[in-house]
């Protein structure tokens, strides 16, 4: 009986809590410190997973659909076409310079997320992954590997570079049974 | 319900997998010198390393590791990333690391099956 009541308090306070941040629906990057004696990290991910649902909704009972497939696959050409034209439009006469490109990183995510939501693929998750970099004679690797599921998961992704910067984005998408 | 003691096992714990992948840098990179010949390997290796003790986690997720090693000489890099998803179940993490001649960005995406 007690830890019933207890449980309950404790999501009450939840709730109040989640409430108090209201409005800050924003992504916030808290960031965690380690040195050791050759390396340094820094740890970024979103503010604490699962607190996001400021409006509690509730839960709609849906009826089975015994849908096992998609309906309709991750279209990697169109998210590719996507991916060319807003880096395109957005990068073509930029020179790489450190604030301007931190912001363009997060503006061409969301476009492209905007874009991509916007062909209504059904029970896709997407995950957009944009990095800019400075053309300056260095050396670097980028690569991805995924645990999923490839007859129905798929990727696109696209380089874009002109004199000064370049430009790689890469769209997941990932189907949600 | 965030109470059940259950929740923990099947959810994305961020400092459990930034320390896989700590490790994982650590142990595959760790003190080298940028060396143009071996950083594919390294690239591939510290995903398959993540994504392995990911796996042994034995959670229901989907996983996406990316991983971007750069030689350090002052050239910029700047990284984002956006997803639509399910707040709730889902979770990622950005380990940046560098150690003298180097960055390394490793982002880790889990997707709730």
């Amino acid at each position: 009986m007690t830890d019933l009541a207890k449980e309950k308090a404790a999501r009450l306070l939840k709730k109040r809590g989640s409430l108090s941040s209201l409005g800050s629906h924003e992504v916030r990057a808290k960031e965690a410190f380690a040195r050791t004696k050759d390396s340094i990290s820094t740890v970024s991910y979103m503010e604490e997973p699962g607190h996001h649902d400021d409006i509690p909704r509730p839960a709609v009972q849906m009826e089975n659909t015994y849908q096992l497939s998609p309906a309709q696959r991750f279209p990697v050409l169109t998210v590719k076409d996507i991916l060319k034209d807003v880096l395109t439009s957005y990068l073509q006469e930029e020179k790489y310079e450190p604030e301007l490109c931190r912001q363009m990183t997060k503006t061409i995510s969301e476009v492209v997320k905007a874009r991509v939501k916007d062909l209504m693929i059904p029970r896709y998750k997407i995950i957009v992954i944009i990095s800019i970099g400075q053309i300056r004679d260095q050396n670097m690797r980028m690569g991805s590997r995924c645990l999923w599921d490839e007859t129905h998961d798929n990727f696109s992704s696209h380089t874009f570079k002109n004199s000064s910067l370049f430009a790689t984005a890469t769209v997941y998408g990932v189907y949600f049974e | 319900m965030d109470d059940d003691p259950s929740a923990e096992e099947t959810a994305f714990v961020v400092d459990e997998v930034s320390s896989i992948v700590k490790e994982s840098l650590e142990a595959v990179i760790g003190r080298h010198p940028y060396e143009h010949k071996r950083v594919t390997q390294w690239v591939s290796s510290v995903e398959e390393q993540c994504l392995g003790q990911l796996s042994k986690l034995n959670k229901p997720f989907k996983y996406i590791v990316t991983c971007i090693i750069m030689q350090k000489n002052g050239a910029g890099l700047q990284s984002a990333s956006s997803c639509f998803w399910d707040n709730t179940t889902d979770g990622s993490c950005t380990v940046r690391w560098e150690n003298k001649h180097l960055y390394c960005i490793v982002s880790v995406f889990g997707l709730a099956i």
